[in-house]
């Protein structure tokens, strides 16, 4: 009896700790269909071909505040309200693509949304071919790519972002297993894409250590990995979230560019 | 044998303190129920952090323009036929200041808080001081909110218009139709509540005879900066015009704000964004605090 039940808690103590990383992930996108999606919230109940988005397309010109904020995008594929009469005013797809800038939401450009090809403009991929490089996702190191200046990403339509220096802080986030080293988190690089309001308050509160992050939790597309595993490089990239693990997990690489 | 006595308390943010106090061996427990107890407290000192912490890391699901500002208001002890009160702010608002229900008729500003009851309706309080049948809103009367005894017809033709949960009711006033010439904001109800009512395409009413009172107005203070703690963080304009114009001075003093003076009052962004000071507001039925330069608005020095 005495055994058993010390046997069991130390289990129980012991069981967190074991077996750090190696994770099971689906087998990496096609660089060129990283961040790629189809909304389709009406389009197949009205007879129309899905919409295809690329990320990679459209974060060269804009930063990811420029839709998620200014524009009122949801971070959810399929919950945003866009409608063609909407497009048409001027919201969502339409503050840009309204016939001017860009191409409208009028015939004859309809199969360049409309086209249900999740690798629609596949080949102006390669465009990108001197940015630099990392080893998953899009295979774009795109904070360096902005800081390099190889992409310049319009920061806001009509209201500017706060100003950079508002948070600096590089937090050091300590992991809760024993053999992982801590994360460390540049605010700067994240404001250079996003707003404020994008993660905060409701993904991360605004105190350090208010919200309780949980690798796991990231895995299922919470905190970090709502961006970080669809959009933004990848969770198989352990190295660039923790920088000083020494033997991060192998994990197969997309197919290169 | 060793007795342990742990203590959980939740604090403001939701994080937990857990105390651990070893206590003195009591000859009166056996070895089993030690046993028992260590196992126990293991298995509680794993599972409680993992409770306390259901709080997740998701971006919430933005309510679209028309149900934002909308409360459901619980009716338990009503008859099945009458399912909960769905109350949409944005109609109300465009015909009645925010002073006239919070401070006058007295509704609560929390969900559920105010305890309505049809008696209560039924005497001319709460939603009856002017859904009373009487009560004059343009050319006809404001529809009668509760009543005693109530037909078939009366059911669908008069109950449903509040008690509409769940059931499928069309609403007399279409938001897009009523909204559509209404100044465009981020966020919210997607309206510029405070540029519509400058426009004059909404006139709202701040009194009710017999209900509200009269007295010699207090001059509204001037517009007042309030610092931030974050280095470089705008400052925030804040306007005591543009907020009486909607809640008067009862709307806030001394509930929500209890200090008249400037600094009395002491809060945090934390704070706001849990729904309390601004947040009271400002998370639920005003503009949302997810548009941060809409307060925070004060270049640097």
């Amino acid at each position: 009896m005495k055994r058993q039940a010390a046997v069991l808690s130390a289990l129980f103590l012991l069981l967190p700790a074991a077996a750090p990383g190696n994770w099971d992930f689906p087998p990496p996108k096609p660089v060129e269909e990283y961040g790629n999606l189809l909304i389709h919230r009406t389009s197949e109940k009205n007879n129309v071909k899905s919409v295809s988005f690329s990320h990679w397309m459209h974060r060269r010109k804009h930063t990811c505040r420029v839709c998620h904020f200014e524009l009122e995008f949801n971070m959810k594929t399929n919950t945003t309200e866009i409608t063609e009469e909407a497009n048409r005013s001027g919201r969502y797809c339409g503050a840009c693509h309204d016939g001017r800038t860009l191409f409208g939401h009028t015939e004859p450009h309809c199969g360049k949304c409309h086209n249900g090809d999740i690798g629609y403009g596949n080949l102006r991929f390669n465009d990108m071919w001197r940015y630099p490089v990392t080893k998953y996702g899009n295979r774009i190191d795109w904070s360096a790519a902005l800081e390099e200046k190889w992409v310049s990403p319009a920061r806001y339509l009509t209201t500017p972002p706060l100003p950079d220096e508002v948070n600096e802080r590089k937090l050091d986030l300590d992991a809760a297993w024993i053999n992982v080293p801590p994360s460390l988190f540049p605010h700067r690089k994240h404001t250079a894409w996003l707003d404020c309001n994008d993660c905060h308050p409701n993904i991360f509160n605004i105190k350090k250590k208010t919200t309780r992050i949980e690798m796991v939790k990231i895995l299922k597309g919470e905190y970090c990995g709502l961006c970080h595993g669809s959009v933004a490089f990848p969770l198989t990239d352990c190295k660039r979230c923790h920088p000083t693990m020494r033997t991060p997990p192998k994990y197969p690489e997309p197919q290169s560019r | 044998m060793v007795r342990y006595s742990f203590l959980v308390i939740k604090n403001l943010h939701g994080s937990a303190i857990i105390t651990i106090k070893q206590l003195r061996a009591s000859p009166l427990l056996s070895k089993g129920v030690c046993m028992k107890k260590i196992f126990t407290l293991t298995f509680l000192l794993l599972v409680t952090p993992v409770l306390l912490h259901a709080q997740t890391g998701v971006k919430k699901r933005r309510p679209l323009p028309f149900e934002y500002g909308r409360v459901l208001i619980s009716t338990p002890n009503l008859s099945p036929d009458l399912p909960d009160v769905q109350f949409d702010h944005w109609l109300h608002r465009a015909k009645y200041t925010c002073r006239l229900c919070h401070v006058d008729i007295g509704f609560a500003m929390k969900r559920n808080a105010t305890g309505i009851k049809a008696e209560d309706n039924i005497k001319g309080y709460y939603c009856g001081t002017c859904h009373n049948g009487k009560m004059p809103h343009g050319d006809r009367a404001i529809f009668k909110a509760c009543e005693k005894t109530y037909t078939e017809i009366e059911l669908g033709s008069r109950c449903r218009r509040c008690h509409s949960v769940g059931e499928k009711v069309r609403a007399e006033y279409d938001f897009a139709s009523f909204t559509g010439t209404f100044p465009r904001e981020r966020f919210g109800n997607g309206i510029d509540w405070e540029k519509t009512e400058e426009a004059g395409l909404v006139k709202l009413v701040d009194f009710i005879e017999g209900i509200s009172f009269k007295r010699r107005q207090i001059e509204v203070p001037k517009d007042f900066e309030l610092s931030t703690k974050v280095e470089s963080m705008p400052e925030i304009l804040f306007s005591h015009k543009k907020h009486s114009k909607w809640s008067g001075c009862e709307g806030c003093h001394p509930e929500i704000f209890a200090g008249v003076k400037k600094g009395n009052t002491k809060y945090s962004m934390t704070e706001i964004f849990e729904g309390r000071y601004c947040g009271q507001c400002h998370t639920t039925v005003a503009f949302p605090t997810t548009d941060c330069q809409r307060c925070h608005s004060k270049p640097v020095r």
